[in-house]
This record gives structure tokens, C-alpha cells and sequence, in this order.
């Protein structure tokens, strides 16, 4: 197991150690394992743009997650416990949003974006990360919404409460441990996306990942600064993983199984 | 409020007539005559110029100076400098959608024959022809006509002026080797193979390397050997990859990646070439000089004793060491063209590109007047040997002989990657050098066809 886990992070804890070695060692074949650690690449992120493109990230990914939930949630309560003409094509209609590759999108989104001035905008990121993190947000939470009991509804609606109240007041709490895990993961669609970063912002609302990748320069790669970037990327994501782990696997594996 | 007399003398209005006439007429010959950046201070007040370039040691010394062309101009001036990749991915999209979100930006080499074929970019003849607009002493002759090359189509209509190089040289960064083994630095194909042969392994250090740009380091392999990669480029660009010479040139090159450069070199960066050689682990390599350059000068480099520079050795057909320049240029769609033409003056001008030579050691620069300064010649001196004067006979020989042509035609990028993945299959052994080079030769075809070029039966 210990062994399992060292492989798996071995990329990680390599990147970590590479942040903080000098840059005289960075390129030293074979590679010194023991040296003096240094925070020079991690000042020369903070005196330079990165922190901005790191609060861009974290503001349009929370933003994009929010909006995703707000929307995607009662729309996905919807869709499980109502019973309409064409739910399964709607449901479908929903999800196709996704099975196109970026890159078919790339430039009508790029045309748009340009006339309605959102290029290098944080509002058109959320835009764009919104449109692919709701149908993830739906179809996840369907799925748990199929696998709660439609009896505890009626059970509220009994008890006199409205439809939005037995929502928000019985289902919705039975399903924090799902809205934890699909919260999770539009955080990190957002959190990670590099591609409609690169081709929608210039330099107001870059984000991280792409500001890493401004330190493969013309003339030399600044390896310090990408790993340091990159472990400011990953660190994030990592911490509060592992911090809300349980609810990432209770919610995954209960949205795996339906009712 | 002042009271007019109703009637003057008839005498004093002619005089008053006379003299108003004659100083308009002076008034309008000194305008005339006046140097044009009299009125650039009030034409270009208040405007906003966007450009970009990616970010580079020569665009580093043009930030740092800008302010003083905002304050002579009025102009403020957006400038973005994203990396290489990512500044060619948001320029190729930007051009190709004719979009105006630059008023200058950076013609890169490789994509010089798409952006200026394709009609994204603006002609500069304007301006040019212009004395008002380009004053005589501003030289455009000046540019070493290698860099040019890439920046001019077939007409010889100007789209840009080059502000960085690329001389394909040949370094050593363990010469001490060489010498060891009773040899010299090789001036022909075959020595280079045979000192690969005797130097490979000697104190740990591979006999060469290169990176993965196989596109840019096999062509020059290619011609020495007498083959070519378009029969007649620009005008026929029918695919010559699975002649001879293209086999046995592809096989030699492959040979030396395969058996005398260190392992994974197939899939170096250019980055990993260059640091190969510096932290002394492979020795030779043929690349631009502004990568050979730091092995003497940088302050990690640990061969800067050792190393030692060369013309690209030849083949049997010669030598024809690879160049390339990046160059700004204004896109059809910009919104201020005249004052991009401003700032690409200002950016260039001889002062300039003396000041970033001079001043803060730029190397790669392509005025003749600059790179014949006994200043800059001194600098490029290194370990006893005049760069400058290699960096130049590159730059004018690839002008004269008009060899480059091929890498800026606009279906280049596809070609040359059906070239990069035939060299990969060579040194791999997943295929012989006449089968890959023949697959090569079947792909580029189609994909010129695919983009409507006419090419030979």
C-alpha cells in the first residue's frame, strides 16, 4: 500500500522538491536529492502576476460551482421526480453538451466572445465552464435524487410542507454527501481547465494554469517558477480533497448505485 | 467686446491681404518641410496601441524603454508577452478570424508563410514609401536580407521587420575531446560522423545532441546532401522527401541521433538540448546560435573553457546552415496602423537595437550596422572566436542563396511534421530510412492536395 501511494505520488512530491531547490540544482545530472531548500522561486511567483491569475481561478471556478448548483440542482430534482412527455430526450438533449471535444467549440465561442467583448473576461470563463459543468451537475444528481426514497417527499408534503420545502428542508440534506462530491468536481473542471483559459483571456483574467505555461519562454524554460507554480496550482485542490474525502467517496459511490 | 471700424483705406486692406497670403504660403511650406514627429505628438495623443509578441529577451529591453516612446508620442502602449506557445495558439486564431484585438504583433518565422500567404498581415509599403512617415535615416536597407527573407513574400512586398535571428552554427562544449582524440572541429558531414565515432563516451559525455525540432534540424542535412524539400519553392511545391539524397541524409541525421546522443534526446525541448551541452553531457550540436552562444557565457555553464564554435559543416552539395527571424509586423485587421507603425520604428530603430546589443548584451540582432559595431564584434567574441562574423555569413548566405524558402511557404507547418514524424520512425528502427521517408513523401502529398496546391504528376 505504502509502496502503491509513493508511485502514485511520486510526480507530485517530485515537483514539490524541484519548487524549492536552487536553480543551480535544478538541472544537475544525476539529481541531487540533498541540498539547501530555497523560497526564491516562490517569492519571484508572488512579486510577479501570478497571485492575480491565481485569484482568477479561484474566483471564476467557486463562482462557476456556485452557479452550477444553484441551477443544477433544483433542475436535476426535477427532472427525477417529475413526470413529463420527451424526460429522457431533455435528460439526453442535456447531457450532449458535453460529448463534443473543446476544440469543436473553440471558435464560434472565440467569435462570440469577441463581439460581445467577454474575451479576457472572468464573467465569460464562468460563462463557458457553466455551460459544461451543469449537465455534470444534473446527471450526478439525478442519480441521487433517484436513489432517495420518493416516500420521504410525500412524508413532508403530508406533514404540509410545499414541493420546495420538502426540497430544500428533507431531500436536499440527505444529499449533501453527493452535492459534496459533484461540487468537487465542477470545482476542479474549472480549477484545471487550460484550454478555453488560453483562448479566451489575454492577461486581466488569466488564469493559473496558463500562467504557468507563460514560463516555458522562447529562450529557456524557468523550471523553478513551473514547479512552483504548478504546486500552487495542484496544493489547493489537494488539501481540500483530502479534507472533504469522506463525503467525495460516500458521494460517489452512492450516486453510483440507483434504487 | 471690440468695435471694428465699418470702413477701411483701400490701400491698407490689399497690404493686409498681401501679408496674410504670404505667411499662410510660409506657414504651409514650413509644415511641409517639418519633420514628421512635430505632429506625431498631437496625432497620436491619447491613442491606446495593443501588441504582442512573445516573451524574449529583445521584447524584455523594449518594455523597459517603452516609456520613454509614450512620453514622445502620447501613445500608451498594451503590450502582451505570453510564451511561445501560448502567444502563437491566441496570434493564429486572432489572424485567422481577422480580428483587431492587436495593432502590431510578431510575425513568428514558422508561421510567417501562413499569416503573410493567407493576407492577415498588411503590407509596410505604405509607410515605407512615405518620407513622412519613415524618414531615410531609419534604413530599412539595413536589415541583414537573411532575416528579411521570411518577412517578404515572392513579390518583394515588405510585411515586417525582423528583430531576432536565428544562425544555425555548429558548437563543441567539450572541444578538450576532440583535440584529445587528435581530431579538429568538422568542417564536412563525414568528419562530423567520424569524431562522433572517436569522442563518444570519452568522460562520460555523448558525442551529440540536438532536440526535437526535426523539422528545422534535418533540412540543412538535407540540402548539404543535394536533396531539397520542395522541387521549386515557392512556385513548385511538390514534395521532394523520398529522394536519395532525402533517404541518406534521413538516415545519417538519424544515426547521429540514435547512436551519439544521450538517451531520450529523440524528444528533447530545446531547452534539454541546450542544458545537455552546457552541464556538459553531450558535446556536439548544430543549433541557432543564440542557444550555442551561453555554453561561453552562462553563468551555469560548466564548459565555458571547453567550448568551441563552427560554420555548419558540409555536405556534398555544401553548406546550408538553417536560419530564421521573427519580426513585428501590423495585421490587416488593427485599428491603429499608423501608430503601430510608429512604435515598430521606434522598436527597431538603430538606437534601439544598438542600445539592446550594447547595453544589455542582445545578441541575436539584425541590423548589418549594429552586428559591424566594433562593440557588438568585441562582445560576440567568445573563447577567441568571432560569433558576429559567423552570424552574419549565415544570415547572408541564406539570403543570397534563398535556401530558407521553403520553411516559410504556408503549408510548411503540415509538411514538416509529416518530416518530424519520418525522422522519430527512422531513429526508433520502427521503420528503414526509405520507407519512412516514402510514407513522408505520400502524407505531405496529401495533405498539399488536401490544401489545393498544384503539385507534380
Amino acid at each position: 500500500m505504502a509502496l502503491l501511494a509513493a508511485v502514485v505520488l511520486f510526480p507530485f512530491l517530485w515537483l514539490l522538491q524541484m519548487s524549492v531547490k536552487p536553480t543551480a540544482d535544478i538541472n544537475v545530472f544525476p539529481p541531487r536529492l540533498l541540498f539547501t531548500p530555497t523560497g526564491a522561486h516562490y517569492r519571484a511567483l508572488w512579486e510577479g502576476a501570478f497571485p492575480v491569475s491565481l485569484w482568477n481561478s479561484t474566483v471564476v471556478s467557486a463562482t462557476t460551482t456556485l452557479l452550477a448548483l444553484c441551477v443544477g440542482v433544483p433542475a436535476a430534482f426535477a427532472l427525477s421526480r417529475a413526470r413529463f412527455r420527451h424526460e429522457g430526450a431533455i435528460a439526453f438533449w442535456i447531457l450532449a453538451t458535453r460529448m463534443a471535444p473543446p476544440i469543436a467549440f473553440t471558435l464560434p465561442y472565440f467569435l462570440i466572445y469577441r463581439h460581445l467583448d467577454l474575451l479576457d473576461t472572468r464573467l465569460g470563463l464562468v460563462v463557458i465552464y457553466l455551460t459544461f459543468n451543469l449537465s455534470l451537475v444534473i446527471w450526478m444528481m439525478r442519480s441521487f435524487f433517484d436513489a432517495t426514497p420518493r416516500s420521504l417527499d410525500e412524508a413532508a408534503w403530508i406533514d404540509g410542507a410545499s414541493v420546495w420545502q420538502g426540497f430544500v428542508r428533507v431531500t436536499l440534506p440527505l444529499a449533501t454527501p453527493g452535492i459534496t462530491a459533484t461540487a468537487i468536481l465542477c470545482f476542479l473542471f474549472s480549477w484545471n481547465d487550460f484550454f478555453f483559459a488560453l483562448i479566451l483571456t489575454r492577461t486581466r483574467a488569466i488564469t493559473a494554469p496558463v500562467a504557468v505555461v507563460n514560463f516555458l519562454n522562447y529562450e529557456g524554460w524557468e523550471w523553478g517558477k513551473i514547479a512552483a507554480g504548478s504546486t500552487l496550482v495542484l496544493l489547493p485542490v489537494l488539501v481540500f480533497s483530502l479534507l472533504v474525502r469522506k463525503y467525495l467517496v460516500g458521494g460517489l459511490t452512492a450516486g453510483a448505485v440507483r434504487a | 467686446m471690440t468695435c471694428m471700424p465699418l470702413h477701411r483705406p483701400r490701400g491698407s486692406t490689399r497690404r493686409m491681404f498681401l501679408k496674410t497670403s504670404a505667411a499662410a504660403v510660409g506657414l504651409g511650406l514650413v509644415a511641409a518641410r517639418a519633420p514628421a514627429v512635430l505632429g506625431q505628438a498631437k496625432e497620436f495623443k491619447g491613442v491606446t496601441l495593443n501588441g504582442a509578441c512573445f516573451q524574449h529577451a529583445y521584447t524584455n529591453v523594449l518594455k523597459e524603454f517603452l516609456k520613454e516612446f509614450e512620453e514622445k508620442t502620447g501613445m500608451r502602449v498594451n503590450f502582451e508577452t505570453p510564451a511561445f506557445p501560448v502567444y502563437n495558439q491566441r496570434a493564429d486564431l486572432d489572424l485567422s478570424t481577422r480580428g483587431s484585438a492587436w495593432d502590431f504583433l510578431n510575425i513568428t518565422f514558422i508561421y510567417s508563410g501562413r499569416w503573410i500567404g493567407a493576407g492577415w498581415m498588411s503590407s509596410l509599403e505604405e509607410f515605407l514609401s512615405d518620407r513622412n512617415a519613415t524618414p531615410p535615416d531609419w534604413d530599412a536597407g539595413d536589415f541583414v536580407s537573411g532575416a528579411q527573407a521570411s518577412l517578404t513574400d515572392a513579390k518583394g512586398t515588405r510585411y515586417g521587420f525582423a528583430w531576432e535571428a536565428g544562425a544555425m552554427i555548429m558548437a563543441a562544449s567539450r572541444y578538450d575531446l576532440i583535440e584529445k582524440a587528435g581530431m579538429k572541429m568538422p568542417e564536412t558531414f563525414d568528419q562530423l560522423r567520424q569524431v562522433c565515432a572517436a569522442v563518444d563516451g570519452k568522460d562520460g559525455v555523448k558525442a551529440f545532441v540536438n532536440d526535437n525540432l526535426h523539422h528545422w534540424h534535418w533540412p540543412p542535412y538535407l540540402m548539404g546532401w543535394g536533396g531539397k524539400v520542395f522541387a521549386n519553392p515557392p512556385e513548385n511545391l511538390t514534395p521532394a522527401l523520398d529522394s536519395r539524397e532525402a533517404v541518406e541524409s534521413a538516415e545519417y541525421y538519424a544515426n547521429l541521433l540514435r547512436q551519439y546522443s544521450p538517451s531520450g534526446a529523440l524528444s528533447y525541448t530545446m531547452d534539454q538540448g541546450a542544458l545537455a551541452q552546457r552541464t556538459g553531457r553531450a558535446n556536439l550540436r548544430t543549433q541557432a546560435i543564440a542557444w550555442l552562444a551561453p555554453l561561453a557565457t552562462a553563468p551555469d555553464s560548466t564548459v565555458k573553457t571547453t567550448v568551441r564554435f563552427a560554420y555548419m559543416p558540409r555536405g556534398p552539395a555544401g553548406a546550408f546552415p538553417g536560419s530564421v527571424s521573427h519580426g513585428f509586423g501590423i495585421p490587416v485587421g488593427a485599428k491603429n496602423k499608423r501608430a503601430a507603425w510608429e512604435f515598430i520604428k521606434w522598436a527597431l530603430s538603430k538606437e534601439m537595437v544598438r542600445r539592446a546589443a550594447l547595453e544589455k548584451g542582445y545578441i541575436a540582432v539584425c541590423r548589418k550596422s549594429v552586428i559591424d559595431d566594433p562593440q557588438y564584434r568585441k562582445n560576440m567574441t567568445l573563447n577567441g572566436q568571432d560569433l558576429a562574423a559567423l552570424y552574419l555569413r549565415v544570415l547572408e548566405e541564406s539570403g543570397r542563396l534563398g535556401y530558407m524558402k521553403y520553411r516559410v511557404v504556408p503549408v510548411y507547418p503540415q509538411v514538416g511534421d509529416k518530416m518530424h514524424k519520418a525522422i522519430e520512425r527512422i531513429v526508433t528502427n520502427q521503420q528503414p530510412a526509405r520507407e519512412a521517408m516514402a510514407q513522408a513523401q505520400r502524407e505531405a502529398v496529401l495533405e498539399l492536395k488536401k490544401a489545393g496546391i498544384k503539385i507534380d504528376a
